[in-house]
């Protein structure tokens, strides 16, 4: 327990002698403080606690595009923009030297000749890394949910969902980061080797996500893709079986990849809010700032493609997936004569 | 229990690369000594070390560390360790290093904090220690390094080219410092290519080289050997007295005479011959050979018997 303590204290450390784990952490309360600044008006809506008033007649207090705008802004946009990708793209940058400093040559002799094991160091050295992360996340939604609770009076502790759902995204990329650092023992490998696999998994899920909508999505509130032209046209349900297969295949594909795109949409499964459960599912901002009733039959195709997914499709495959990269790394750690 | 704290039968390294760095080493340490380990660069000298706190995974290893078998972790609770070209986390003080290390070696923060004061007192850093390491320098970090290896009461300590970079009086600090570590009990394992230092403090040593120790025993002994012993004179030796120093196998170089012996007993007849005759006699001394003449003379026995192998394997 001391030696856990310690190195996850150490952890800490190396995150606040960081210039960027600062930086971030500014950006973040920054966000979060315009999130929490938003209010709504009997004309419109506010921004800056009340410094900048829209005339928007949607967004007047108490109607349901309000809150639904409120609630969609912060899974929709912040979580899955702000939180899944820039402030992990600065924690990638802040923590992918932990595994090459921590190996180099008179660092790594003095932890190995304390009486702890090799695999304990490697874990904790490499939860460590996830603080940067899971502290900053922590910290955003305690803001959100003191703002989404004064803003909605609905006090739902399931946005603090975000911090082990967005600690896990990114760990799905910081373990082949670790990876690459314990082969290589190079910062600049490990930073562009992660970067480089985010890209990948990346082009992937937005394939997976597109041609899904074509053939699922689309013929399901009749219309189909003319790849000639270029324009949706109406078209019989089963337009698509082309489409279906080419994602069957997609999805064989992907299956074996981490989904760190899918975890952090996979959020609003999780966020709950039971007084507006129906403003969340099937609706996005698009459609809030339409001020249109979505069409029940677009409303279900939708609720179909945000569920697509299994838990274990999405949870389970990248956990698998982030278990053999970190076994790997940890058996190289292990083996190695330093 | 065994008398030795360090007991190695065999300890053999031979790299992915082919590279045998030890070819099968066997020494011993004894309980509360302070031993140096010599060799060139190169020898393996930080490889046996390291083999020894599992830092690298010998090939063949056989032998026990405080009675436990080389290799075992929980033994690790007692012993200290300073790296060669030791690099602590910049954004730490001085004091967290050594906490940190004192974490790892599962020390509670009450027993630290009190013994982290004494040492970084008995370090010469109390008044730096909340600096951060990166504004030390690399005399300061190596006090820190110090520390930190005995901040868990550690039985042995190994200490590899603990002076590496100091300045000459910090030079002086760590043999007192080591030196107050055997009367303190422990047993120190000191690793150097700075010859002197270690004929300074160490009770043994055995010299590496090639990855076989080619000489090893008390520091007191092997300086011994072949010790001589020289008298200066004033004036001519009467011719008697020189044919009985030729018969004696002595050497008489005009003034003084030198005499190979293993203890000043055997100069008494000498003296009182020289004193019978009424020769002056202006000096004696014993004369030893330093720990850096031994290396030297062992390193080149052992590089012209390999060679003489090889020759002869061709």
């Amino acid at each position: 327990m001391i030696q856990a303590y310690t190195i996850l204290l150490d952890s800490l450390r190396m995150l606040r002698a960081s210039k960027l784990f600062w930086v971030s952490i500014w950006i973040s309360t920054f966000v979060a403080l315009v999130y929490a600044s938003i209010g709504f008006t009997n004309t419109g809506m506010s921004v800056g606690f009340g410094l900048f008033e829209f005339d928007i007649a949607l967004m007047r207090k108490g109607t349901r595009e309000s809150e639904t705008f409120y609630l969609l802004l912060f899974t929709d946009v912040i979580v899955r923009f702000w939180l899944g990708w820039f402030s992990m793209i600065l924690a990638l940058i802040s923590t992918c030297s932990i595994f090459p400093q921590f190996l180099q040559v008179g660092s790594i002799e003095l932890a190995l000749s304390k009486p702890v094991s090799r695999l304990r160091l490697f874990l904790l050295k490499y939860l460590g890394g996830l603080l940067f992360v899971a502290v900053q996340t922590g910290l955003f939604c305690l803001v959100a949910f003191i703002a989404i609770g004064l803003r909605l009076e609905e006090w739902s502790f399931s946005i603090f969902w975000a911090v082990p759902i967005i600690t896990f995204a990114f760990s799905l990329i910081y373990c082949v980061g670790v990876a690459i650092g314990v082969m290589t023992r190079s910062t600049v490998f490990a930073l562009l080797g992660a970067l480089l696999f985010w890209g990948l998994t990346l082009v992937a899920q937005w394939t997976e996500d597109a041609i899904y909508k074509m053939a699922y999505v689309l013929p399901e509130v009749g219309l189909g893709v003319n790849f000639s032209s270029g324009q949706f046209e109406e078209a019989p349900d089963d337009s698509a079986q082309g489409l279906k297969k080419t994602y069957a295949s997609i999805q064989s594909v992907t299956a074996v990849l981490p989904k760190t795109r899918e975890c952090t949409i996979s959020l609003k499964r999780l966020i709950r809010f039971n007084e507006r459960e129906s403003l969340l599912t099937g609706v996005d901002l698009g459609s809030v700032f339409a001020g249109n009733d979505v069409d029940p039959v677009i409303k279900r195709a939708m609720e179909k493609y945000e569920l697509r997914h299994t838990w274990f499709s999405i949870i389970g495959t990248s956990l698998i997936f982030e278990i053999l990269v970190l076994a790997g790394a940890a058996t190289i750690f292990i083996r190695r004569d330093y | 229990m065994s008398e030795f704290a360090v007991h190695i039968e065999t300890l053999r390294k031979r790299y992915s690369n082919g590279v045998e760095a030890l070819a099968g080493v066997s020494l011993q340490v004894p309980y509360g000594s302070i031993f140096g380990l010599i060799g060139p660069n190169g020898a393996g000298k930080s490889t046996m070390v390291k083999s020894l706190l599992s830092i690298l995974r010998p090939t063949e290893c056989r032998g026990t560390m405080l009675s436990e078998p080389i290799g075992n972790k929980a033994i690790l609770a007692k012993v200290g360790y300073l790296p060669e070209h030791a690099s602590f986390p910049d954004y730490l003080t001085g004091r967290q290093v050594i906490e940190y290390a004192a974490g790892l070696a599962h020390q509670s923060r009450a027993a630290c904090r009190q013994r982290c004061d004494t040492l970084l007192e008995q370090v010469g850093m109390r008044d730096a220690a909340h600096r951060s390491i990166r504004t030390y320098s690399k005399g300061m970090k190596q006090r820190i390094g110090l520390a930190q290896a005995l901040i868990n009461d550690p039985v042995v300590v190994f200490l590899d080219e603990p002076t590496d970079g100091v300045d000459p009086e910090g030079r002086i600090d760590f043999k007192n410092m080591i030196s107050a570590m055997r009367e303190e009990g422990r047993t120190v394992f000191v690793n150097s290519h700075l010859l002197a230092e270690v004929e300074q403090v160490a009770d043994r040593v055995a010299i590496l080289s090639k990855g076989r120790i080619i000489q090893q025993g008390l520091v007191e002994e092997m300086t011994r050997r072949d010790a001589r012993y020289e008298i200066k004179f004033q004036g001519q030796l009467p011719v008697p007295l020189m044919e009985w120093c030729q018969q004696q196998h002595m050497i008489i170089e005009q003034d003084r005479i030198s005499y190979r012996a293993d203890s000043p007993l055997q100069m008494q007849p000498l003296i009182d011959r020289l004193r019978a005759a009424l020769v002056v006699i202006r000096e004696i001394k014993e004369e030893r050979f330093s720990l850096e003449e031994l290396f030297l003379q062992a390193v080149a026995q052992s590089r012209a018997e390999t060679s003489a192998t090889k020759g002869g394997a061709r």
